[in-house]
Protein backbone atom coordinates (compact mmCIF):
# COMPACT_ATOMS: atom_id res chain seq x y z
CA UNK A 1 0.00 0.00 0.00
CA UNK A 2 3.04 2.60 0.74
CA UNK A 3 3.99 2.90 -2.63
CA UNK A 4 0.79 3.75 -4.25
CA UNK A 5 -0.95 6.78 -4.85
CA UNK A 6 -3.70 8.19 -3.16
CA UNK A 7 -6.21 7.58 -5.32
CA UNK A 8 -5.46 3.90 -5.09
CA UNK A 9 -5.61 4.44 -1.15
CA UNK A 10 -9.03 6.17 -1.52
CA UNK A 11 -10.61 3.16 -3.85
CA UNK A 12 -8.90 0.43 -1.37
CA UNK A 13 -10.82 2.31 1.21
CA UNK A 14 -13.98 2.73 -0.87
CA UNK A 15 -13.63 -1.13 -1.25
CA UNK A 16 -13.05 -1.73 2.45
CA UNK A 17 -15.85 0.24 3.28
CA UNK A 18 -18.51 -1.71 0.68
CA UNK A 19 -16.99 -4.60 1.26
CA UNK A 20 -18.08 -4.99 4.76
CA UNK A 21 -21.18 -3.64 4.30
CA UNK A 22 -22.29 -5.73 2.00
CA UNK A 23 -20.89 -8.96 3.78
CA UNK A 24 -22.84 -7.73 7.11
CA UNK A 25 -25.70 -6.79 4.94
CA UNK A 26 -25.77 -10.43 3.56
CA UNK A 27 -24.72 -12.11 6.93
CA UNK A 28 -28.00 -10.05 8.98
CA UNK A 29 -29.89 -10.49 6.16
CA UNK A 30 -32.45 -13.42 6.99
CA UNK A 31 -32.75 -12.07 10.81
CA UNK A 32 -34.46 -8.89 9.11
CA UNK A 33 -36.49 -10.59 6.74
CA UNK A 34 -38.46 -10.82 10.11
CA UNK A 35 -39.11 -7.06 9.81
CA UNK A 36 -39.16 -6.96 6.40
CA UNK A 37 -41.46 -4.34 5.84
CA UNK A 38 -39.82 -1.74 8.60
CA UNK A 39 -38.39 1.20 7.88
CA UNK A 40 -35.02 -0.26 9.26
CA UNK A 41 -34.69 -3.18 6.65
CA UNK A 42 -35.03 -0.82 3.94
CA UNK A 43 -32.69 1.34 5.25
CA UNK A 44 -30.45 -1.19 5.93
CA UNK A 45 -30.53 -2.57 2.39
CA UNK A 46 -29.71 0.63 0.94
CA UNK A 47 -27.40 1.57 3.60
CA UNK A 48 -24.17 0.94 1.28
CA UNK A 49 -25.41 3.85 -0.69
CA UNK A 50 -24.80 5.82 2.13
CA UNK A 51 -20.74 4.69 2.82
CA UNK A 52 -20.26 5.22 -0.69
CA UNK A 53 -21.78 8.34 -1.04
CA UNK A 54 -19.96 9.43 1.70
CA UNK A 55 -16.35 8.61 0.32
CA UNK A 56 -16.96 10.02 -2.68
CA UNK A 57 -18.41 13.21 -1.10
CA UNK A 58 -14.47 13.45 0.72
CA UNK A 59 -13.05 13.48 -2.97
CA UNK A 60 -15.42 16.28 -3.88
CA UNK A 61 -14.67 18.24 -1.28
CA UNK A 62 -11.06 17.79 -1.81
CA UNK A 63 -11.60 19.34 -5.25
CA UNK A 64 -14.12 21.68 -4.04
CA UNK A 65 -11.41 22.85 -1.40
CA UNK A 66 -8.90 23.49 -3.85
CA UNK A 67 -11.10 26.03 -6.23
CA UNK A 68 -12.75 27.72 -2.95
CA UNK A 69 -8.86 28.51 -2.13
CA UNK A 70 -8.63 29.53 -5.78
CA UNK A 71 -11.48 31.45 -5.29
CA UNK A 72 -10.12 33.24 -2.05
CA UNK A 73 -6.63 33.79 -3.34
CA UNK A 74 -8.28 35.78 -6.36
CA UNK A 75 -9.83 38.12 -4.06
CA UNK A 76 -6.99 38.26 -2.25
CA UNK A 77 -4.77 38.90 -4.43
CA UNK A 78 -6.68 41.58 -6.25
CA UNK A 79 -7.37 43.72 -2.71
CA UNK A 80 -3.78 43.70 -2.43
CA UNK A 81 -2.65 45.38 -6.02
CA UNK A 82 -5.83 47.43 -5.65
CA UNK A 83 -4.99 48.57 -2.18
CA UNK A 84 -1.45 48.96 -3.51
CA UNK A 85 -2.87 51.18 -6.68
CA UNK A 86 -4.53 53.40 -4.18
CA UNK A 87 -1.48 54.15 -2.12
CA UNK A 88 0.19 55.27 -4.71
CA UNK A 89 -2.25 57.55 -6.08
CA UNK A 90 -3.14 58.97 -2.46
CA UNK A 91 0.02 58.36 -0.11
CA UNK A 92 -1.03 61.39 2.20
CA UNK A 93 -3.87 60.34 4.92
CA UNK A 94 -6.69 62.25 4.42
CA UNK A 95 -7.35 65.21 6.96
CA UNK A 96 -10.47 67.05 5.59
CA UNK A 97 -13.62 66.38 4.90
CA UNK A 98 -13.26 67.01 1.64
CA UNK A 99 -9.91 65.22 1.45
CA UNK A 100 -11.85 62.21 3.00
CA UNK A 101 -14.44 62.18 0.02
CA UNK A 102 -12.03 62.53 -2.85
CA UNK A 103 -9.75 59.36 -0.98
CA UNK A 104 -13.09 57.59 -0.54
CA UNK A 105 -13.73 58.28 -4.27
CA UNK A 106 -10.34 56.78 -5.71
CA UNK A 107 -10.51 53.90 -3.48
CA UNK A 108 -14.03 52.60 -4.48
CA UNK A 109 -13.33 53.54 -8.22
CA UNK A 110 -9.85 51.45 -8.13
CA UNK A 111 -11.33 48.62 -6.40
CA UNK A 112 -14.32 48.90 -8.38
CA UNK A 113 -12.30 48.53 -11.76
CA UNK A 114 -9.54 45.78 -10.52
CA UNK A 115 -12.38 43.65 -9.31
CA UNK A 116 -14.40 44.17 -12.20
CA UNK A 117 -11.23 43.22 -14.58
CA UNK A 118 -10.92 39.75 -12.20
CA UNK A 119 -14.60 39.09 -12.91
CA UNK A 120 -14.30 39.47 -16.06
CA UNK A 121 -10.89 37.71 -16.60
CA UNK A 122 -11.05 33.83 -18.09
CA UNK A 123 -9.22 32.86 -14.88
CA UNK A 124 -12.04 33.72 -12.80
CA UNK A 125 -14.44 32.78 -14.88
CA UNK A 126 -12.50 29.18 -15.30
CA UNK A 127 -12.28 28.68 -11.88
CA UNK A 128 -15.62 29.86 -10.31
CA UNK A 129 -17.39 27.60 -12.88
CA UNK A 130 -15.55 24.79 -11.49
CA UNK A 131 -15.66 25.94 -8.38
CA UNK A 132 -19.73 25.95 -8.51
CA UNK A 133 -19.70 22.90 -10.37
CA UNK A 134 -18.06 20.54 -7.70
CA UNK A 135 -20.43 22.64 -5.05
CA UNK A 136 -22.95 21.09 -7.88
CA UNK A 137 -21.57 17.40 -7.32
CA UNK A 138 -21.64 17.54 -3.08
CA UNK A 139 -25.13 18.65 -3.51
CA UNK A 140 -25.81 15.33 -5.94
CA UNK A 141 -24.06 13.37 -3.39
CA UNK A 142 -26.50 14.88 -0.47
CA UNK A 143 -29.79 14.42 -2.61
CA UNK A 144 -28.49 10.41 -2.84
CA UNK A 145 -28.31 10.11 0.70
CA UNK A 146 -31.66 11.70 1.07
CA UNK A 147 -33.04 9.37 -1.09
CA UNK A 148 -32.02 6.49 0.43
CA UNK A 149 -33.92 8.07 3.48
CA UNK A 150 -36.89 8.56 2.10
CA UNK A 151 -36.80 5.30 0.19
CA UNK A 152 -37.03 3.63 3.73
CA UNK A 153 -40.22 5.23 4.47
CA UNK A 154 -41.63 4.59 1.40
CA UNK A 155 -41.24 7.96 -0.28
CA UNK A 156 -40.28 8.95 -3.41
CA UNK A 157 -37.07 10.06 -4.60
CA UNK A 158 -36.32 13.28 -6.83
CA UNK A 159 -35.75 11.59 -10.08
CA UNK A 160 -39.48 9.71 -9.50
CA UNK A 161 -40.76 13.34 -8.64
CA UNK A 162 -38.85 14.67 -11.51
CA UNK A 163 -40.34 12.08 -13.70
CA UNK A 164 -44.11 13.44 -12.51
CA UNK A 165 -42.98 16.76 -13.13
CA UNK A 166 -41.96 16.20 -16.65
CA UNK A 167 -44.88 13.99 -17.73
CA UNK A 168 -47.63 16.96 -16.38
CA UNK A 169 -45.28 19.60 -18.07
CA UNK A 170 -45.47 17.28 -21.05
CA UNK A 171 -49.42 16.91 -21.22
CA UNK A 172 -50.24 20.84 -19.99
CA UNK A 173 -47.99 21.91 -23.41
CA UNK A 174 -50.40 19.46 -25.10
CA UNK A 175 -53.13 20.33 -23.85
CA UNK A 176 -52.16 24.13 -23.94
CA UNK A 177 -51.22 23.93 -27.84
CA UNK A 178 -54.65 21.95 -28.37
CA UNK A 179 -56.30 25.05 -26.53
CA UNK A 180 -55.02 27.71 -28.18
CA UNK A 181 -55.61 25.94 -31.46
CA UNK A 182 -59.17 25.88 -30.89
CA UNK A 183 -59.21 29.30 -29.93
CA UNK A 184 -57.72 30.75 -32.75
CA UNK A 185 -59.53 28.45 -35.28
CA UNK A 186 -62.63 29.19 -33.58
CA UNK A 187 -61.44 33.36 -33.91
CA UNK A 188 -60.56 33.11 -37.36
CA UNK A 189 -64.40 31.11 -37.81
CA UNK A 190 -66.26 34.32 -36.05
CA UNK A 191 -64.09 36.37 -38.22
CA UNK A 192 -65.84 34.72 -41.63
CA UNK B 1 -0.27 66.26 20.33
CA UNK B 2 0.13 67.59 17.22
CA UNK B 3 -2.06 65.24 15.36
CA UNK B 4 -4.45 65.48 17.78
CA UNK B 5 -4.99 69.36 16.87
CA UNK B 6 -4.85 68.30 13.19
CA UNK B 7 -8.01 66.31 13.27
CA UNK B 8 -10.79 68.64 11.13
CA UNK B 9 -13.50 69.15 13.95
CA UNK B 10 -15.97 68.86 10.61
CA UNK B 11 -15.01 64.68 10.56
CA UNK B 12 -16.27 64.47 13.75
CA UNK B 13 -19.53 66.57 13.07
CA UNK B 14 -20.00 64.35 10.57
CA UNK B 15 -19.69 61.27 11.81
CA UNK B 16 -22.28 62.03 14.53
CA UNK B 17 -24.32 63.26 11.97
CA UNK B 18 -23.95 59.69 10.37
CA UNK B 19 -24.20 58.02 13.48
CA UNK B 20 -27.37 59.67 14.35
CA UNK B 21 -28.85 58.76 10.64
CA UNK B 22 -28.44 55.34 11.49
CA UNK B 23 -30.49 55.46 14.74
CA UNK B 24 -33.57 57.89 13.37
CA UNK B 25 -33.20 55.96 10.12
CA UNK B 26 -36.26 53.41 11.09
CA UNK B 27 -38.36 56.52 12.39
CA UNK B 28 -38.37 58.12 8.80
CA UNK B 29 -38.51 55.25 6.58
CA UNK B 30 -40.93 52.75 5.69
CA UNK B 31 -39.85 49.21 5.93
CA UNK B 32 -39.51 47.63 1.98
CA UNK B 33 -42.52 45.22 3.12
CA UNK B 34 -44.57 47.70 4.41
CA UNK B 35 -44.57 49.01 0.52
CA UNK B 36 -46.61 48.35 -2.16
CA UNK B 37 -44.57 48.17 -6.05
CA UNK B 38 -47.94 48.34 -7.81
CA UNK B 39 -48.41 51.88 -8.07
CA UNK B 40 -50.87 52.20 -11.23
CA UNK B 41 -53.90 51.01 -11.40
CA UNK B 42 -55.01 47.46 -12.99
CA UNK B 43 -56.74 44.60 -13.53
CA UNK B 44 -55.41 40.91 -13.76
CA UNK B 45 -57.35 40.38 -16.55
CA UNK B 46 -55.86 36.67 -17.48
CA UNK B 47 -53.71 34.18 -15.47
CA UNK B 48 -51.92 31.00 -16.76
CA UNK B 49 -50.15 28.60 -14.61
CA UNK B 50 -48.09 31.01 -12.38
CA UNK B 51 -48.15 33.97 -15.07
CA UNK B 52 -50.43 36.73 -15.52
CA UNK B 53 -51.47 39.54 -17.83
CA UNK B 54 -52.44 43.06 -16.28
CA UNK B 55 -53.92 45.31 -18.12
CA UNK B 56 -53.72 49.07 -17.15
CA UNK B 57 -56.47 51.24 -16.25
CA UNK B 58 -56.38 54.00 -18.98
CA UNK B 59 -55.44 57.74 -17.96
CA UNK B 60 -56.40 59.94 -21.09
CA UNK B 61 -60.24 59.47 -22.90
CA UNK B 62 -58.97 58.72 -26.22
CA UNK B 63 -56.38 55.56 -26.67
CA UNK B 64 -54.13 55.00 -29.62
CA UNK B 65 -55.86 51.92 -31.48
CA UNK B 66 -53.02 49.50 -31.56
CA UNK B 67 -52.46 47.71 -27.27
CA UNK B 68 -48.91 47.28 -26.27
CA UNK B 69 -48.16 44.26 -24.68
CA UNK B 70 -44.96 44.70 -22.49
CA UNK B 71 -42.46 41.56 -21.69
CA UNK B 72 -40.75 41.98 -18.63
CA UNK B 73 -37.53 40.50 -18.00
CA UNK B 74 -37.23 37.05 -15.80
CA UNK B 75 -34.85 38.42 -13.55
CA UNK B 76 -36.68 40.31 -10.68
CA UNK B 77 -40.16 41.40 -11.57
CA UNK B 78 -41.64 43.79 -13.78
CA UNK B 79 -42.06 46.42 -10.56
CA UNK B 80 -39.24 48.27 -11.80
CA UNK B 81 -41.35 49.62 -14.97
CA UNK B 82 -44.18 51.00 -12.55
CA UNK B 83 -41.68 51.96 -9.29
CA UNK B 84 -43.05 55.20 -8.18
CA UNK B 85 -45.28 57.38 -9.79
CA UNK B 86 -42.89 59.85 -11.02
CA UNK B 87 -40.76 57.35 -12.78
CA UNK B 88 -43.39 54.84 -13.94
CA UNK B 89 -42.44 53.33 -17.85
CA UNK B 90 -46.29 52.43 -17.70
CA UNK B 91 -48.08 55.33 -16.52
CA UNK B 92 -45.98 57.78 -18.56
CA UNK B 93 -46.84 55.41 -21.75
CA UNK B 94 -50.63 55.83 -20.30
CA UNK B 95 -50.64 59.46 -19.97
CA UNK B 96 -49.52 59.33 -24.22
CA UNK B 97 -53.11 57.66 -24.46
CA UNK B 98 -51.51 54.09 -24.46
CA UNK B 99 -53.48 51.19 -23.80
CA UNK B 100 -50.87 49.24 -22.24
CA UNK B 101 -50.93 45.24 -20.60
CA UNK B 102 -47.80 43.49 -18.79
CA UNK B 103 -46.94 40.34 -18.73
CA UNK B 104 -46.46 39.19 -14.54
CA UNK B 105 -43.89 35.79 -15.83
CA UNK B 106 -44.90 34.87 -11.36
CA UNK B 107 -42.71 32.65 -9.62
CA UNK B 108 -42.22 29.40 -10.65
CA UNK B 109 -41.71 26.56 -8.26
CA UNK B 110 -40.24 22.94 -8.46
CA UNK B 111 -42.72 21.97 -10.65
CA UNK B 112 -42.02 24.05 -13.84
CA UNK B 113 -38.51 23.12 -13.79
CA UNK B 114 -39.22 21.31 -17.52
CA UNK B 115 -41.05 25.10 -18.55
CA UNK B 116 -38.45 25.61 -21.30
CA UNK B 117 -38.73 28.97 -24.13
CA UNK B 118 -40.91 27.10 -26.25
CA UNK B 119 -43.55 26.84 -23.34
CA UNK B 120 -41.97 30.93 -23.07
CA UNK B 121 -42.61 31.77 -25.98
CA UNK B 122 -45.32 30.06 -28.21
CA UNK B 123 -47.26 29.07 -24.83
CA UNK B 124 -47.62 31.76 -22.62
CA UNK B 125 -46.60 34.80 -24.88
CA UNK B 126 -48.56 33.84 -27.82
CA UNK B 127 -51.67 32.92 -25.53
CA UNK B 128 -51.82 36.44 -24.34
CA UNK B 129 -51.15 38.15 -27.53
CA UNK B 130 -54.35 36.40 -28.94
CA UNK B 131 -56.33 36.96 -25.44
CA UNK B 132 -55.29 40.74 -26.27
CA UNK B 133 -55.90 40.74 -30.16
CA UNK B 134 -59.79 39.43 -28.75
CA UNK B 135 -60.44 41.89 -26.35
CA UNK B 136 -59.37 44.78 -28.45
CA UNK B 137 -60.99 43.57 -31.86
CA UNK B 138 -57.18 44.33 -33.15
CA UNK B 139 -55.47 41.82 -35.80
CA UNK B 140 -51.79 42.75 -34.86
CA UNK B 141 -50.18 44.37 -31.03
CA UNK B 142 -47.34 46.01 -30.34
CA UNK B 143 -45.22 43.81 -28.50
CA UNK B 144 -42.01 45.69 -25.78
CA UNK B 145 -39.48 43.47 -24.72
CA UNK B 146 -36.75 44.48 -21.94
CA UNK B 147 -33.93 42.38 -20.97
CA UNK B 148 -34.24 39.18 -21.14
CA UNK B 149 -37.73 39.91 -21.78
CA UNK B 150 -36.58 41.03 -24.86
CA UNK B 151 -35.31 38.12 -26.53
CA UNK B 152 -38.44 35.89 -25.81
CA UNK B 153 -40.05 39.00 -27.50
CA UNK B 154 -37.59 38.84 -30.13
CA UNK B 155 -38.36 34.81 -30.51
CA UNK B 156 -42.06 35.34 -30.69
CA UNK B 157 -41.32 38.07 -33.31
CA UNK B 158 -39.57 36.26 -35.65
CA UNK B 159 -42.19 33.01 -35.18
CA UNK B 160 -45.26 35.00 -35.35
CA UNK B 161 -44.90 38.06 -37.43
CA UNK B 162 -48.29 38.07 -38.60
CA UNK B 163 -49.26 39.09 -34.99
CA UNK B 164 -46.92 41.98 -34.24
CA UNK B 165 -47.23 45.51 -35.43
CA UNK B 166 -44.16 47.03 -33.89
CA UNK B 167 -41.48 45.89 -32.18
CA UNK B 168 -39.65 47.57 -29.38
CA UNK B 169 -36.75 46.00 -28.09
CA UNK B 170 -35.50 47.72 -24.93
CA UNK B 171 -31.59 46.42 -23.92
CA UNK B 172 -32.25 43.49 -25.75
CA UNK B 173 -30.18 40.19 -24.85
CA UNK B 174 -29.17 38.73 -28.07
CA UNK B 175 -25.56 38.39 -29.39
CA UNK B 176 -23.54 36.31 -26.18
CA UNK B 177 -20.30 36.42 -27.47
CA UNK B 178 -19.79 40.08 -27.80
CA UNK B 179 -21.18 40.74 -24.37
CA UNK B 180 -19.02 42.47 -22.61
CA UNK B 181 -20.59 42.42 -18.93
CA UNK B 182 -19.23 40.41 -15.72
CA UNK B 183 -22.37 38.01 -15.64
CA UNK B 184 -21.46 37.04 -19.36
CA UNK B 185 -18.39 35.79 -18.46
CA UNK B 186 -19.91 33.73 -15.72
CA UNK B 187 -22.75 32.32 -17.86
CA UNK B 188 -19.65 31.36 -20.58
CA UNK B 189 -17.49 29.00 -17.95
CA UNK B 190 -21.05 27.64 -16.17
CA UNK B 191 -21.77 23.69 -16.75
CA UNK B 192 -25.42 24.96 -16.96
CA UNK B 193 -26.42 20.78 -17.58
CA UNK B 194 -25.52 20.02 -14.19
CA UNK B 195 -26.91 22.52 -12.79
CA UNK B 196 -30.33 21.98 -14.11
CA UNK B 197 -29.87 18.31 -13.07
CA UNK B 198 -28.90 18.39 -9.80
CA UNK B 199 -30.21 21.79 -8.64
CA UNK B 200 -33.33 21.90 -11.77
CA UNK B 201 -34.27 25.63 -11.13
CA UNK B 202 -31.91 28.39 -11.44
CA UNK B 203 -32.29 29.98 -7.77
CA UNK B 204 -32.62 33.64 -6.99
CA UNK B 205 -29.53 33.24 -4.67
CA UNK B 206 -27.74 32.12 -7.91
CA UNK B 207 -28.77 35.49 -9.03
CA UNK B 208 -27.51 37.83 -6.09
CA UNK B 209 -24.22 36.48 -6.22
CA UNK B 210 -24.19 37.62 -9.95
CA UNK B 211 -25.35 41.21 -8.94
CA UNK B 212 -22.94 40.93 -5.95
CA UNK B 213 -20.03 41.61 -8.06
CA UNK B 214 -21.29 43.73 -10.72
CA UNK B 215 -19.41 47.08 -9.65
CA UNK B 216 -18.95 45.49 -5.61
CA UNK B 217 -17.79 48.58 -3.92
CA UNK B 218 -19.78 51.43 -5.32
CA UNK B 219 -23.14 48.82 -5.03
CA UNK B 220 -22.17 47.67 -1.79
CA UNK B 221 -20.78 50.21 -0.13
CA UNK B 222 -21.26 53.74 -1.14
CA UNK B 223 -24.74 53.02 -2.20
CA UNK B 224 -25.64 52.42 1.87
CA UNK B 225 -23.62 55.29 2.55
CA UNK B 226 -25.11 57.86 0.70
CA UNK B 227 -28.89 56.19 1.70
CA UNK B 228 -28.11 56.97 5.77
CA UNK B 229 -26.32 60.29 4.33
CA UNK B 230 -29.85 61.39 2.86
CA UNK B 231 -31.77 59.99 5.67
CA UNK B 232 -33.87 63.03 5.33
CA UNK B 233 -34.85 63.70 1.70
CA UNK B 234 -37.86 61.87 1.54
CA UNK B 235 -38.07 61.51 -2.42
CA UNK B 236 -34.62 59.69 -2.47
CA UNK B 237 -35.25 57.34 0.48
CA UNK B 238 -38.59 56.81 -0.51
CA UNK B 239 -37.12 55.78 -4.14
CA UNK B 240 -34.14 53.72 -2.67
CA UNK B 241 -36.19 51.35 -0.70
CA UNK B 242 -38.20 51.11 -3.97
CA UNK B 243 -35.53 49.69 -5.93
CA UNK B 244 -34.02 48.09 -3.26
CA UNK B 245 -37.10 46.31 -2.84
CA UNK B 246 -37.14 45.14 -6.63
CA UNK B 247 -33.34 44.42 -6.10
CA UNK B 248 -34.06 42.02 -3.44
CA UNK B 249 -36.90 40.17 -4.75
CA UNK B 250 -36.02 37.55 -8.12
CA UNK B 251 -37.88 34.76 -8.62
CA UNK B 252 -36.41 31.43 -9.91
CA UNK B 253 -35.60 30.47 -13.46
CA UNK B 254 -37.23 27.48 -14.62
CA UNK B 255 -34.47 25.41 -15.49
CA UNK B 256 -35.07 24.35 -18.86
CA UNK B 257 -35.64 27.69 -19.98
CA UNK B 258 -32.26 28.66 -18.11
CA UNK B 259 -30.41 25.62 -19.50
CA UNK B 260 -31.61 26.81 -23.04
CA UNK B 261 -31.27 30.19 -22.48
CA UNK B 262 -27.04 30.20 -20.97
CA UNK B 263 -26.39 27.36 -23.68
CA UNK B 264 -27.97 29.45 -27.03
CA UNK B 265 -27.21 32.62 -26.38
CA UNK B 266 -24.07 33.19 -23.98
CA UNK B 267 -22.47 29.66 -25.13
CA UNK B 268 -23.25 29.06 -28.26
CA UNK B 269 -24.69 32.30 -29.59
CA UNK B 270 -26.96 30.67 -31.86
CA UNK B 271 -29.77 33.54 -31.74
CA UNK B 272 -27.79 36.18 -33.48
CA UNK B 273 -26.10 33.77 -35.99
CA UNK B 274 -30.12 32.16 -37.31
CA UNK B 275 -28.77 28.99 -35.78
CA UNK B 276 -31.52 28.96 -32.80
CA UNK B 277 -34.71 26.49 -32.80
CA UNK B 278 -37.46 26.39 -30.53
CA UNK B 279 -39.32 22.76 -30.44
CA UNK B 280 -37.86 22.43 -33.71
CA UNK B 281 -38.94 25.92 -34.76
CA UNK B 282 -36.21 27.99 -36.40
CA UNK B 283 -35.85 31.28 -35.15
CA UNK B 284 -34.92 33.47 -37.92
CA UNK B 285 -34.20 36.97 -37.15
CA UNK B 286 -35.18 37.86 -40.90
CA UNK B 287 -38.70 37.16 -40.20
CA UNK B 288 -38.51 40.78 -38.15
CA UNK B 289 -39.92 42.62 -40.79
CA UNK B 290 -42.49 45.22 -39.13
CA UNK B 291 -41.41 48.74 -37.69
CA UNK B 292 -38.86 48.09 -34.76
CA UNK B 293 -37.10 50.12 -32.35
CA UNK B 294 -34.76 49.30 -30.27
CA UNK B 295 -33.19 51.02 -27.23
CA UNK B 296 -29.62 50.77 -25.66
CA UNK B 297 -27.81 52.19 -22.87
CA UNK B 298 -24.60 52.88 -23.13
CA UNK B 299 -23.40 52.41 -19.45
CA UNK B 300 -25.18 49.07 -19.09
CA UNK B 301 -23.70 46.94 -16.86
CA UNK B 302 -26.02 44.14 -17.46
CA UNK B 303 -26.36 44.15 -21.08
CA UNK B 304 -23.32 45.53 -22.70
CA UNK B 305 -24.72 47.30 -25.39
CA UNK B 306 -22.13 45.54 -28.06
CA UNK B 307 -24.81 42.35 -27.05
CA UNK B 308 -27.79 44.64 -27.74
CA UNK B 309 -26.79 46.45 -30.77
CA UNK B 310 -26.35 43.56 -33.61
CA UNK B 311 -30.47 43.07 -33.17
CA UNK B 312 -30.78 46.05 -35.47
CA UNK B 313 -28.48 44.98 -38.11
CA UNK B 314 -29.75 41.73 -38.00
CA UNK B 315 -33.31 42.09 -38.80
CA UNK B 316 -35.15 42.22 -41.99
CA UNK B 317 -37.02 45.12 -40.97
CA UNK B 318 -36.77 48.35 -43.54
CA UNK B 319 -38.69 50.93 -41.06
CA UNK B 320 -35.97 50.15 -37.71
CA UNK B 321 -34.39 52.97 -35.26
CA UNK B 322 -31.54 52.30 -32.64
CA UNK B 323 -31.54 54.56 -29.93
CA UNK B 324 -28.45 55.13 -27.60
CA UNK B 325 -28.71 57.11 -24.17
CA UNK B 326 -26.37 58.40 -21.71
CA UNK B 327 -27.66 56.02 -18.68
CA UNK B 328 -27.60 52.34 -17.50
CA UNK B 329 -29.69 49.07 -17.28
CA UNK B 330 -32.14 50.14 -15.02
CA UNK B 331 -31.47 54.16 -15.63
CA UNK B 332 -32.81 53.95 -19.11
CA UNK B 333 -36.22 52.78 -17.56
CA UNK B 334 -36.95 54.17 -14.28
CA UNK B 335 -35.19 57.39 -14.02
CA UNK B 336 -35.81 61.25 -14.93
CA UNK B 337 -33.83 60.80 -18.15
CA UNK B 338 -36.03 58.23 -19.03
CA UNK B 339 -39.11 60.80 -18.43
CA UNK B 340 -37.61 63.05 -19.97
CA UNK B 341 -36.02 61.58 -22.87
CA UNK B 342 -36.47 58.09 -23.95
CA UNK B 343 -40.16 57.98 -23.19
CA UNK B 344 -40.99 60.85 -25.09
CA UNK B 345 -39.09 59.99 -28.08
CA UNK B 346 -40.57 55.91 -27.79
CA UNK B 347 -44.00 57.33 -27.41
CA UNK B 348 -43.88 59.75 -30.54
CA UNK B 349 -42.20 56.86 -32.51
CA UNK B 350 -44.96 54.29 -31.43
CA UNK B 351 -48.11 56.96 -32.06
CA UNK B 352 -46.94 57.15 -35.53
CA UNK B 353 -47.39 53.77 -35.87
CA UNK B 354 -50.32 53.00 -33.36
Amino acid sequence: MQSESPKDITDYYKHLSLFWTDIIHLMSSKPQALTSIGPMRAFAANSKKISTELIEINEDLLEFNKHLTEYYKQLADTWTDAQKKVNLKAPEVPQDIEQIEAFKRIWIDIFDNDFTELFDSQKFGENYGKLVSKELELTKHWNNITNVILQSVNLPSKEEIDEVYKEIHSLKKRVGKLELELKKRSMKENAK
Amino acid sequence: MQSESRVDPKIIEEILKFSKNVVEAPKLVSAPDEISLEVTKHDVVQEMDKTRLLHYKPLTDKQHKTPLLISYALINRFHILDIHPEKSWVRNLLEQGFDVYMLDWGTPTSMDKYLDFDDYVNGYLDAYVEYIKNETSTEKISLQGYCTGATIATAYATLHPESVKNYIATAPVIDGWRDTTVISNLAKHMDVDKMVEIIGNMPPEFMYYCFSVLKPFEQGIEKYVNFFKNIDNKRFVDNFIRVEKWLGDTPPIPGELFRQWIRDIYQDNLLIQNKMFIEGQHVDLKNITMPIFTQVAVADHLVSPECSMPLHYAIGSEDKTLRMYPTGHVGMIASSLSQKKVLPELGQWLAERS
